[in-house]
């Protein structure tokens, strides 16, 4: 009986230890102002940033408060691994701020139609001497959705070329203190107004490409991409909140274009490859991967046809 | 089994009608705003002017739109004189149709030199010292602007926008147009609602409301044509706006 109880013992606390190695927000001990471990700006900011920035981790102050013991435990104490890239008292180098190994540990709360008020106009990208196909004659240097969302360089995933294709999300704080450094609320010190507590994620890199072929910067010649962002992301000036928020382009945002009689027929020609060969891969907008799946109702209803699916075509 | 072919029969004709196009439950309400700021004028897209939809009738929602109609104007350049804000702000504002200085890039031209807005210099000149940089300074000078300069004008409508929505019995949509004057409610339960615009859009001398009964259908895509929104009556126009002119400021 008493092993049993021993065993249960040791259990318990080989289970309960702690890993110092892994520093969580979500722990209640960590949940006091954020100011209490982060100072904003971090002191001497502009050495390694353009602008006032939290640019580094808090000071050894904020941790050896409450874990002088962890801190002071061998020669490699698990603890220091959180912010040093080499536990030793002779070895000051730290990962990158914030280190891009470790899993997000907050969600971003950010209401684009807040925003779209104050901003929000297509930033003066025209080339001279390129006609846009909607633009007006005149432009001024409207603040618009590049202050955050510029175009970002990825590796083509289809040819391994390096491409600009989607719009990069923000990773500093550069887009939102211009505004909201010290009067603008939320201010700068006041982190929850948009980080909010969440359980830990990895995020995607890039939301997941369905017309993988699309690139903003395109459309020909003229340019006739780089149109207003909510000229084709009609969802997002009514969106109070990123949750549940998804690019959402409607086709007819291509096909005003893609498959208008005179212009181009590029949605009916393909569906008209799958009604002559069901296992027909379209492939103007998509990679295999999607373009091998059944088209939805929506192409079809562009094209005035009712919905089909592979399996039923002879 | 006479109750068991009942309830066939029952779920059949609850079945909704399909004629080889899936229907989606929900529609899509396109609108399109085209204005003329006077009679000589060409019709243009109303660029970035936001708009809203709010469920029920125009007699349903009859006292909100009365507390609308009744609402006083408080014009961009009546709000900025009271401020004795320079003509140079004045002017900056009005060229860009902005409700704060949020809506246009700073540029140096208007930092320093001839064209300078005096605000805008002070505020550089403090942004400089604070961000120890000419590039930083001037983005983010606004952070050293007069709230009320800053975007006291865009906050008092947004208020005024909130006070008088809270009166409908549902929670109003909004969306805001692009630079055609083109728009998009989307995920629209079928019904009617009341497109409206609450705040007046100012238009040169005049200033304009729209409050606009429309049926939404479901399963539209929005592939039709779209509603179209005007200040001039049209045989396309559907939805005509109330011109009044600006009034003077107090």
């Amino acid at each position: 009986m008493k092993i049993i109880i021993l065993i249960t013992l040791i259990s318990v606390s080989f289970l309960q230890r702690v890993d110092y190695s892994r520093f969580s927000h979500a722990t209640k001990k960590h949940q006091a102002e954020c100011k209490t471990c982060h100072t904003v700006p971090t002191k001497e900011w502009s050495k390694t940033s353009t602008h006032p920035d939290i640019v580094d981790y808090p000071d050894h102050s904020a941790c050896v408060s409450c874990h002088r013991a962890q801190f002071f435990k061998g020669a490699q104490p698990p603890i220091c691994s959180v912010c040093h890239s080499k536990t030793s008292p002779r070895n000051e180098a730290r990962y990158a701020f914030r280190n891009p190994a470790s899993p997000l540990q907050f969600k971003i709360e950010f209401p684009h139609d807040k925003h779209q008020d104050v901003i929000a106009r297509l930033f003066n990208t025209r080339k001279p001497g390129i006609d846009l196909a909607h633009a007006p004659a005149q432009q001024q240097n409207y603040n618009n959705c590049t202050i955050c969302h510029a175009p970002t360089e990825i590796v083509d995933d289809m040819h391994g070329a390096v491409a600009k294709v989607f719009k990069g999300a923000p990773t500093n704080h550069d887009s939102c203190f211009n505004c909201h450094w010290k009067s603008q609320q939320p201010v700068a010190g006041d982190c929850n107004g948009c980080h909010k507590l969440a359980a830990p994620y990895n995020r995607a890199e890039f939301p997941t490409r369905i017309s993988s072929k699309f690139m903003h910067e395109g459309g020909g010649e003229k340019s006739n991409h780089v149109l207003e962002c909510t000229a084709c992301h009609i969802n997002i000036t009514k969106s109070k909140t990123l949750r549940g928020l998804k690019p959402d382009v409607p086709i007819t945002a291509c096909t005003e274009c893609h498959n208008k009689e005179g212009l181009r027929q590029d949605v009916s020609k393909e569906l008209a490859g799958i009604d002559k060969n069901r296992a027909f891969t379209c492939v103007y907008c998509h990679a295999p991967n999607v373009g091998s799946l059944d088209p939805p109702a929506s192409h079809y209803l562009i094209a005035e046809r009712p919905p089909l699916k592979r399996k039923d075509i002879k | 089994m006479k109750l068991a072919i009942t309830v066939v029969v029952l779920l059949l004709l609850t079945l909704p009608a399909t004629s080889g196009l899936t229907q989606s439950p929900t529609g899509v309400l396109r609108i399109r705003v085209r204005v003329k700021a006077d009679d000589a004028a060409p019709l243009r897209g109303l660029a970035r002017k936001r708009f809203f939809l709010i469920p029920g009738t125009l007699e349903q929602n009859r006292a909100l739109i009365d507390a609308i109609e009744r609402q006083p104007l408080v014009t961009r350049d009546c709000y900025y004189r009271k401020l004795d804000a320079s003509q140079a702000l004045i002017d900056w504002l009005k060229a860009g149709d902005c409700e704060s200085v949020y809506c246009r890039e700073v540029e140096q031209e208007f930092v320093a030199g001839p064209k300078a807005v005096p605000e805008f210099a002070a505020a550089f000149v403090k942004s400089q010292t604070e961000f120890g940089g000419d590039a930083t300074g001037r983005k983010w000078l606004t952070t050293n602007l007069d709230p009320n300069i800053r975007d006291g004008f865009y906050r008092d409508r947004q208020a005024v926008i909130s006070t008088l929505l809270k009166q409908s019995a549902f929670p109003a949509l909004s969306v805001m147009t692009d630079r055609n004057g083109t728009a998009y409610f989307t995920d629209l339960g079928p019904g009617t609602y009341v497109l409206s615009n609450v705040v007046p859009t100012e238009l040169g001398q005049t200033a304009v409301s729209w409050n606009c009964e429309v049926q939404v259908k479901q399963g539209d895509l929005a592939t039709e044509k779209p509603y179209l929104i005007s200040n001039k009556k049209d045989r396309l126009v559907k939805c005509v706006g109330l011109e009044k002119p600006i009034p003077a400021c107090n």
